[in-house]
Formats: structure tokens, sequence, C-alpha cells
């Protein structure tokens, strides 16, 4: 029974997938559990298990690595040992199999194939004692893929302890393992220092950096130390400039009387701060007024995809993240239907799973909209960069109290200044322009959020 | 410390609370001036005389009843039924009288007898002298059920029993009698409900029941040779039973077998696995084995003996199926 080998669905929203690599060759022997190729992801290369042990089959016309391919694209087989793969058999045989470009795999049957990264629709799952199962959930082992040594095949504990020191052991990703040789990083040692963990290329950096090693010449000519890119970094830097060099980016500034905004935190503060409840602060603030503010002006929160346009039907806002490995977006998801309070809650959990790099890659997909909150580093009206594929983003500068003008005095006032980009492509100035005085107003009377 | 048999080791126990206990008197056939077939009364007629060491015909029920009524007017006696088959006659008046006197007297009336004698299959003694029974008192509320393995465990269990104020049966294994264990000095009681590891072991637990302890024990000492780590667990007493040091073997090593010669039907082993699959279900990685005695009557044949009941092979060879599965 030869088993399709599919590009999974990595994240609730994915639609497409790149693949980056294989890790084994046409003719491998894998087992069920092994890595088996690598997904690009927002933010790192995914590895993906073999969920069937046999031998891997590649056809000659598969996806090569580096295509973005569909969900579900049939992207290799496994086979038993001695049986020959699919496209091996002469065609009228046998239904042609997809080439996996244009078209998404079709499921065949439940017995017939096994998604890779999604769990198949087995006819039975292998059975598995008490204990095993007690055990997997422990040490987080996924167990449906294990066989079992038990005697009716039962999957007993030895097995799932086994496939635990599988995965523990020698996890080291591919992109470490490669920057570790062109850096002349012992991976064994690394491993052996965090035994349990994955390496990953941050760990290798990190070993690199080493005080006594010689700087490299660079290849211009220059003398100067080589800092390794992380995997974020190149991420990063492949996404702005994608960004920049796709999108029609427009910024329009303005300044925001903050005041009220201001006198909302020190009411809120001194409310809930004695009451033991989470005081939120500016960065919710904005996101709760910029989900009410997009509701008013769908424009700003859409996408522009082959040729289309298309509306967001809910909203769900990026927050930028400034962490040690890199800039990280976490999405609140759905701003409207949650309140500051909701917001600030969910924004702290993430905002700390960001910066220990726990984040997974759900909650860093899926936002409509980006905002960027730069104050806390004294910046006033900046340039921000869209995160495509979205179609604009809001930066947000520090709160300083400034010469302002009003009823014709010149008085001191809290000013904030907003930044938008937006897409040119999806959006005029005018619309735009609109959408930021609607932020502005709810920034400056915050009492219109009441009736949003 | 001093080595003395089991038969030895219970009689000092018995003549420790006879000593103290001017209450404790013994009713059986044969164990007056005879001082008992097994001779769990050797020695004691002389001391005490026909008082307090009462010979009776052979009639189960009769003195059962008897004493049943004793120990309900304040005294404390002992039944030595020699064979626990004999008992059986008196099941009625021990199920519905013995057992029951307690509650229906709202408490007012005691009863603490004491109802011994020998348990199971040797050479020989056949279909009518090698009953277990067991599972029978255990089933019924207001009886204790004590099978020691050890001399030690004897003195100490029969103490306790003596002094025990419910109907206590007090099995001892026909194939214990004569092994010599040590005996501790001085004054001791072993609480009922407490069992003991007779040995550490990792790999799997293995519950033996009266003299299936023995033929267990063996059975690890053959198996460590192969590497094979075998926990061994000696319950003590039937009723109250200590789930809690099987259930933490278990906890430790995830598969229980449990040997009992006694037949599998309704017996403890069938207990046993459905309390451990009650309260510790995730902590067993194979289903619960058990290996039982034969579903027949003990033939007197000795040609029937090999395979009648479980001995160290084929305990060792279910421990090496389990650990397979």
């Amino acid at each position: 029974m030869a088993f399709k080998v599919t590009m999974p669905r990595l994240g609730w929203s994915m639609e497409v997938g790149t693949l980056a690599g294989w890790l084994k060759r046409d003719g491998d022997p894998v087992q069920a559990g092994e890595a088996l190729f690598t997904v690009e992801g927002d933010k790192a290369l995914q590895e993906v298990e073999a969920l069937e042990s046999g031998i891997l089959r590649i056809p000659p016309d598969a996806p090569t690595p580096g295509q973005q391919l569909p969900v579900g694209a049939l992207l290799a087989y496994i086979v038993q040992p001695g049986e020959p793969a699919p496209f091996e058999v002469a065609p009228s045989a046998q239904t042609a199999p997809e080439s996996g470009h244009q078209q998404p795999a079709q499921l065949e049957g439940p017995a017939s194939e096994s998604v890779a990264g999604v769990p198949s629709e087995r006819n039975r799952l292998p059975s598995i004692s008490p204990r095993a199962r007690r055990v997997a959930s422990e040490l987080g082992v996924e167990w449906r893929w294990l066989k079992g040594s038990g005697r009716s095949g039962r999957i007993v504990e030895r097995d799932v302890r086994l496939a635990a020191e599988r995965q523990a052991v020698p996890r080291v990703s591919p992109l470490a393992r490669r920057l570790a040789g062109e850096l002349g990083v012992d991976v064994a040692e690394l491993a052996a220092q965090q035994p349990g963990k994955r390496v990953q290329r941050a760990d290798v950096e990190a070993a690199a950096r080493q005080p006594t090693r010689e700087a490299p010449v660079g290849v211009v000519g220059i003398a100067g130390q080589v800092l390794p890119v992380s995997d974020i970094r190149r991420l990063i830097a492949q996404r702005m400039v994608e960004s920049a060099h796709s999108t029609a980016a427009v910024t329009l500034t303005t300044d925001a009387d903050a005041s009220q905004l201001v006198a909302l935190r020190e009411q809120l503060k001194a409310t809930l701060e004695p009451r033991g409840r989470l005081v939120p602060g500016y960065t919710e603030m904005l996101v709760r007024l910029t989900g009410l503010a997009l509701q008013e002006h769908p424009l700003l929160n859409a996408f522009w995809a082959n040729d289309e346009i298309i509306v967001a039907d809910a909203i769900h806002i990026g927050v930028a993240v400034d962490t040690e490995a890199g800039l990280l977006a976490p999405v609140v998801r759905d701003v409207p239907h949650k309140s500051l309070e909701e917001i600030a809650r969910e924004l702290e959990a993430l905002v700390e799973k960001a910066r220990a790099r726990r984040l997974a890659p759900e909650e860093m997909q899926g936002g409509t909209f980006t905002l960027t909150n730069l104050g806390m580093y004294g910046v006033d009206a900046f340039t921000p960069i869209i995160n495509a594929p979205q179609s604009a983003i809001l930066g947000v500068g520090r709160i300083f109290s400034r010469p302002w003008v009003r009823n014709g005095e010149v008085v001191a006032c809290p000013i904030v200044a907003l930044s938008l980009t937006f897409d040119h492509r999806v959006v005029d100035g005018g619309p735009a322009a609109r959408f930021l005085n609607t932020v502005r107003e709810f920034v400056e009377q915050p009492y219109l959020w009441l009736t949003r | 410390m001093r080595e003395l048999t089991f038969v030895e080791a219970a009689r000092e126990g018995l003549a420790e609370e006879m000593a103290r206990d001017g209450r404790v008197f013994v009713v059986g056939e044969g164990i007056g001036a005879r001082g008992g077939n097994f001779n769990t009364t050797l020695g004691l007629y002389e001391l005490y005389g026909e008082e307090r060491l009462r010979d009776t015909p052979i009639s189960e029920r009769g003195f059962t009843t008897l004493c049943t009524g004793a120990a309900a007017t304040g005294s404390r006696p002992i039944v030595d039924f020699m064979f626990i088959d004999f008992l059986t006659d008196a099941f009625g008046d021990l199920f519905n009288q013995t057992a029951k006197l307690q509650w229906m007297s709202n408490g007012r009336l005691k009863m603490p007898i004491v109802l011994r004698g020998c348990i199971g299959v040797a050479p020989q003694f056949g279909a009518h002298h090698s009953g277990n029974y067991y599972p029978f008192f255990v089933h019924i509320p207001g009886f204790r059920v004590v099978v020691p393995t050890t001399p030690a465990d004897a003195k100490g269990l029969l103490k306790t029993a003596i002094r025990c104020d419910d109907p206590v049966l007090f099995l001892e294994h026909k194939a214990l009698l004569n092994l010599k264990g040590p005996v501790p000095d001085g004054e001791y009681l072993i609480p009922f409900g407490q069992a003991t590891v007779a040995r550490q072991g990792q790999h799997v637990t293995v519950v033996g029941i009266a003299y299936m302890v023995k033929e267990a024990l063996r059975a690890a000492e053959q198996l460590a040779a192969e590497g094979i780590s075998v926990e061994v667990i000696d319950p003590r007493t039937l009723a109250p039973l200590d789930m809690d040091t099987i259930l933490a073997s278990v906890h430790k090593t995830g598969r229980l077998l449990i040997v009992d010669e006694d037949y599998a039907p309704c017996g403890m082993a069938a207990e046993i696995a459905m309390q451990v699959m009650e309260r510790g279900f995730d902590d067993l990685d194979a289903p619960v084995q058990r290996l039982n005695g034969a579903f027949i009557p003990a033939p007197y044949s000795d040609a029937f003996a090999p395979g009648l009941v479980p001995d160290a092979a084929s305990i060792a060879a279910a421990i090496r199926q389990l650990l397979a599965e």
C-alpha cells in the first residue's frame, strides 16, 4: 500500500506552503516519526514527520524545494519494501498520480492515505496501553504514529519512551546543522548541553559568537565580524523586501491630542490597581480603538491577492514585538469582540511567549492589520513597512507633552504621532486618511468607544 | 534471631495469648491431649487442661455455633478445624449468625472468634482436604481473612486475630507448616491490612496468595538470572486487603500477575485485578494476568499433581509472557 506524502496544513489559515527541502532521499527507508522534509513557516523552518514507515519514493515530477504549493499537494509516496511506487506502474494499470502543482491532491479513502502532519482518517487507531498513553501525554509524544511492540501490536510504555528519546536526543534543525558547519560549532556538544531540547540556529549563533573568534574577511573586502544570519532575520529580510517591492506604500501621519487617553489610563489605573485587576496599557487601548476604527473602514482591513481585493470578515490585529531574536508580530484575534481587559491579558501572554520564542505558528498567522508602537523608544512619526499580505499598518509614537494650541491658546498637551502606511493598490489616500482620522478621533475622544 | 517453624511460631503466639487472657480457649477435633493433628496446640493441654482445650466430636456445625454463642457471651474461642474444608459444614451458621450478630444486635454483641485451619493443595490430600475457600469469606461483610506465609507473620497475625473482636479466618497453608523462618523475640503484633513486599523488583509485580508467595519468590530468583526483575508482594491478609501496596507496585512496574492456587472464578485475583482497574488503570502497560489452580476438585493420585496448581516454572513462564504483552 503506497501512502501519499502531501503538503500539510501547519496553521489554521494556511492555504499554501513552500517546500523547503527533503531530509531523506528517494529510496531511503523511513520510520514513522522521523523528520521527512521541511516547510517554510513564518519565522522558522518546520520539520514534518513521516507518518508511515517504509521506503520514500519521490516522483520524478514531484515539486522541487522552493516551490510554493497548496496544502494537500502531493510530494512523494511511502511504499513498503519491494513495492513499486505508483509512478512506476504502467499508467493504464492505475490512476495517474497528481502533479501536485495546480490541483490539491484528492483524499482517496480512509486507509490509503497518510497526510503528513494531519491525522489521517484511519479505520482503526493502534491500541495502546493505559500506562503508555499516560506516559505519552507526560512526555509530549504523539503516539498515534508509533508501532507497538506489544504482542497484539499494542503500543506499550517502552515504545513511547523510545519515541520520546528519539525526539529528544539528536534533534538539530537542518539550518542549525548547516550553520554549525559553516561556523565551526560542535553541534553534538550543544545538544549535550541542553538534553531534550532541539538545537536551533540561535544556539549555534550564540556558540559562534565567542570573543576569541577571528573575524573573517567579508566578501566586499571589508574586515569585520560576520554575524550569522538567524533564520528569523533571514525571513524578516525577505518579507520586508517583498513588502517594499510589491506594495505601493504611502505613509500618512498625524498628531493626536492624547490628553483624554492619558486621563483614561490614569483613571483605569486608579480604580483597577487597588482591586488587583489588570490595568490596560496604551498598546492594548490602541489595539482596541484601531479595531473599532477598522470596523468603520473595512478597506484598511483587506488583502491584495491575485488581482482581487479581499476584505477580511474578522479583524485580527498583529502587534509588533521587539525580541532578541528579531521582530515578531503575534496576533490578537477578533479584536472588536474582545473587551479591553481581554485584549490586555491576551497581549501580555503573547508578548511573553514571543520573548521566550515560544510562539506557535498559528499565533503569528492570520493577522488582518498590524500595530507597531515605537513610542517607548522616543520615536514620533515614522514609516512602518506593511506586514504583507496585509494592506495597512499603524505606527504609534511616544506620548509626550508638547506645546499645542487649544481654543486659541498655547498649552502643554500630551501628543502622540500616528503614522499609517497603506498599500495604494488596495485603497487610495482619501479613504486611508479618513481611517486615520477616525483613529485620531478615538484617541482624542475615548468615550466614543462606548458607542461602537 | 531464632528460627522456628510456622507451626511453632503460631503456637507460641497462641500460648502467649492464652496466658495473657483467661477467656481464650480452643475447641476442635484432637486439639486437647493430642495437641492437634498439626501440633497446633502441642503442650497447652498440660498447662490449661480440659477447661480451655476442649476436644470435640466430628460436628463442625455444632461446635462452631456453640463457639459463636460463647463469643457473643463474653469469651474468646478459637475453633481449630484442622482442615478448613471441614468448616464448610458450619457455613450456614457462620454466614448467618457469626458474621451478622454484631450488626443485628446493634453492636451489643461482639464476635471475638478465631476460625483456624489448614488450606491448600499438597500431595495426596485429595478433594476433601485441599480446599482454600477464602473468597467465600472475603465476600461476606464481617469476616477478616488472614493468610500468613512466614513463621514471624504467623505468630504476629495470630495474636492480632485472637485480640480482634471480629470473626477471623486464620488460614495456614499445609505446605508452609514445617517451613522454618526467623521469629523476633518479645511481644509483637502485626496489624491486618498490611502487605509486605517480599522481594523488590522493577519489571513486573507478582501478588502471591499464601503458599504461592514462596513459589513466586522461587520464580523471581530464576528470572533474576535472565535480567528480569520481579517484585513479589505478600498481602498477608485478604480482608482487609492492602491495595495501596499493590497499587504502588503496579505504578512502578506497569504489569501485574496474580498467583493464587485457588480456583479462578470470582477469586482473589479477579478482585485484585478489578481494584487495580478501578484505581490504577493508567498505570497498566498490559492487561492484568492471573494464574490459578486447575478448576477441578483436587485429585488424590500423585500422578495428577504436576500442573494442578501454579509452581515456580509456570509462574516464570507467565511472567515472561506478561513482559511480552
